[in-house]
């Protein structure tokens, strides 16, 4: 989020934004004023030299006509006037010096330059000097030919103070250009910078409710800061709805599971009573049956069958009931912490279900292992259902082997219970768990469709898992575990 | 292309020859005599010419054709002659005349007396007295005659003299200009004669 360190700043910019705007138009103004006043300077000094040659043209035409080198040197002294002045010459008509001017070294004047026969006037330029060439004429005749020659020094003169004056005024831009660039920074960079800071501290702490305090400097300012502003204002906004909708459907949730289980209770509540309630005349109808089954009157064949069949139906019921009500105890009561020996539990159940058809030849393998900490009777319901769903899924085989043991699994203690019984389509183990589905149908395994629920329900109660393996007639493995954390305390 | 190019230089070569005789030609005819020394008689015919662009006549002659009479040699009449020809003062046309006679000094602005006239200049003076006429002579002792012009030779020089009052009395005015170049001076410009 902080900005690259060679990274230029505004003010910066604008500082050399005016330093170079500020130097480049004072160069531009000095060299078009400085061209300027050399060109006129220039013309002025070739005016005011074309003026002296008239004069001296005029003065000397009669010193010319009549001969008289003396009179032309007279005129030509008078040139003494003017300092720029250096040198002149008078050269007759045919070109010949009549009459000078100057130190004799600088008036060898017609030696490089020679006013052209169809020329009235002249001058040349070069380096330190200018030299003008006026032809002398009288009553409209020509009568010879005067060179000026002036010195120029003062054009460089000029352009030195040129020079000088452009630097002084450059350092004086400078210097306002710093001044303005001071002035813009509190101008424009500061309050795009407090903006900036207020954006970072912002996205910082996640404090929608801090405003950037709006500037007056500018229009642009003041519209960023209101934007700024308003769009923090429309996240606050957003979020408080976010969080208000949040807490709302939070609640929603809470109220819909307590309403749900609530329901839940009332409806557990309610089939227990019910299953309580029908035992009472199941327990009278059973009764009965005996009774009748062992009247000293002989029944008749008919209705011998008929009492065998409610007898049958009586005992399914009461099965039916008692899973029932353990399903419903197992949701409703109490989970108590003490000790659960698994494999003691096993041994009895297994001992239960060999006694109750000794005929079968089921080889029960139950080890050894160590108590844990769970609810027993519950865990002893669990258990009970597990043995007995493999003891009555093996009960189509001659020879069975029902296993109860224990391994570690990824560092945690997975028991298991395997028989080599008729086993399930393994793609609908999906079902296994749900109360009253039934893989198998009545007439080949008879069952309520409680018991797996019912141990699934005890596994969660715990706070632990079941999960099931196997194939059609390739037994079945049903693995579960407790949580680690509290069996080993 | 190559042949069309010498051509045109050669064009540019004649045409330039053609520049440079052209330009040089009017100083020679001005000056005709550059090469050698002009003789004497040469330059006083010139100056007698130029004498008349700084003399103001007064009003009443100063108009027509401007005449210059020779009191003299018929030579000087005709290089006079030569020298004035097609030449005007001031817009007026000039005239060369031979007197054979002081009384044919009528009309004359100019008037110039040879040195070989030295027995009539009292008389030729005389004459014009009362015009308004410009004299010149080469004669030595032209001023203390009464003559305003008198030509002397310094240094191989032709140089010249004026008696302004002689000159004052015909009613004519001279240019300063001119006197600035005369060997001597006798008298005083006229008020507002200068020019």
């Amino acid at each position: 989020m902080t900005p690259p360190h060679r990274a230029p700043t505004i003010s910066g910019r604008i500082t050399r934004m005016n330093l170079l705007v500020s130097g480049s138009v004072l160069i531009l103004a000095v060299l078009a004023f400085f061209s300027y006043d050399m060109l006129s300077f220039r013309q002025s000094l070739i005016t005011n030299l074309r003026s002296e040659a008239q004069i001296i043209g005029a003065n000397s035409v009669s010193a010319l006509m009549f001969d008289d080198p003396s009179s032309a040197a007279a005129t030509l002294q008078g040139l003494n006037r003017s300092p720029d002045v250096i040198s002149a010459v008078l050269t007759k008509q045919d070109g010949s010096v009549f009459a000078t001017y100057g130190p004799p070294d600088e008036t060898d004047l017609t030696a490089k330059h020679v006013l052209p026969p169809n020329e009235n006037e002249h001058h040349w330029l070069n380096g330190r000097r200018l030299l003008l060439a006026h032809r002398i004429m009288f009553e409209g005749s020509p009568q010879g030919v005067v060179y000026i020659s002036a010195r120029l020094t003062e054009i460089g003169q000029r352009a030195r103070h040129y020079l000088v004056i452009a630097g002084l005024i450059l350092l004086f831009c400078m210097l306002a250009a710093l001044l303005i660039s001071a002035f813009s920074r509190r101008l424009i960079a500061q309050p795009i910078a407090s903006l900036a800071e207020t954006a970072r501290s912002i996205s910082r702490e996640h404090d929608y409710s801090v405003r950037a305090t709006e500037s007056s400097d500018s229009v642009e300012m003041s519209v960023l800061t209101q934007a700024f502003n308003e769009m923090l204002q429309q996240i606050q906004q957003s979020e408080a709805a976010l969080r208000q909708s949040r807490d709302e459907l939070e609640q929603r949730v809470e109220e819909r599971t307590a309403e749900l289980s609530a329901a839940n209770r009332e409806l557990e509540a309610f089939s227990y009573t019910v299953a309580h309630d029908l035992r009472g005349p199941l327990d009278s109808i059973a009764g009965i049956g005996y009774l009748l089954s062992n009247t000293s009157t002989p029944l008749d064949q008919n209705s011998r069958e008929m009492l065998h069949r409610l007898q049958d139906s009586t005992k399914n019921m009461a099965t039916l009931i008692d899973d029932l009500l353990n399903f419903a105890r197992a949701s409703t009561t109490p989970v108590r912490r003490d000790r659960a020996d698994l494999s003691d539990m096993a041994q009895k159940i297994a001992a239960d279900l060999q006694r109750s058809d000794p005929t079968r030849q089921v080889d029960f393998q139950i080890a050894a292992l160590p108590p844990i900490e769970a609810d027993a009777a519950l865990v002893r319901i669990a258990l009970d259902n597990l043995l007995r769903n493999a003891w009555k899924y093996t009960s189509h085989h001659a020879r069975a082997c029902i296993e109860f043991g224990a391994k570690l699994l990824d560092g945690r203690t997975v028991y298991f219970v395997r028989d080599d019984g008729a086993g399930f389509d393994a793609s609908r183990v999906g079902e296994i768990f749900q109360p009253f589905h039934r893989l198998h149908s009545k007439a080949q395994f008879a069952g309520t469709g409680v018991g797996l629920a019912t141990v699934q329900r005890i596994l969660a109660r715990h706070g632990g898992e079941i999960w099931a393996e196997g194939a059609v007639e390739k037994g079945a493995t049903f693995y579960f575990t407790f949580p680690p954390a509290s069996s080993s305390s | 292309m190559l042949t069309a190019r010498i051509h045109f230089v050669a064009r540019i070569r004649a045409l330039s020859a053609v520049l440079l005789f052209s330009s040089v030609l009017p100083a020679s005819a001005v000056n005709p005599n550059a090469a050698n020394q002009p003789s004497e008689s040469d330059v006083e015919a010139v100056y007698l010419f130029d004498f008349g662009k700084f003399v103001r006549w007064p009003a009443a002659a100063d108009q027509g054709v401007l005449r210059i009479c020779v009191a003299g040699s018929q030579t000087f009449a005709a290089a006079l002659q030569k020298t004035v020809a097609n030449e005007n003062i001031g817009g007026r046309p000039l005239d060369v005349r031979l007197m054979m006679h002081p009384a044919d000094e009528a009309g004359c602005a100019i008037l110039f007396i040879e040195s070989t006239e030295h027995a009539h200049v009292d008389e030729l003076l005389q004459a014009v007295a009362t015009r308004p006429t410009l004299t010149v002579s080469d004669m030595p002792d032209f001023l203390s005659r009464g003559g305003m012009i008198q030509f002397q030779v310094v240094e191989k020089h032709v140089r010249f003299s004026v008696d302004l009052n002689a000159v004052n009395r015909a009613h004519l005015t001279m240019s300063s200009e001119l006197l600035k170049v005369a060997l001597s001076v006798k008298g005083r410009l006229q008020e507002g004669g200068a020019q």
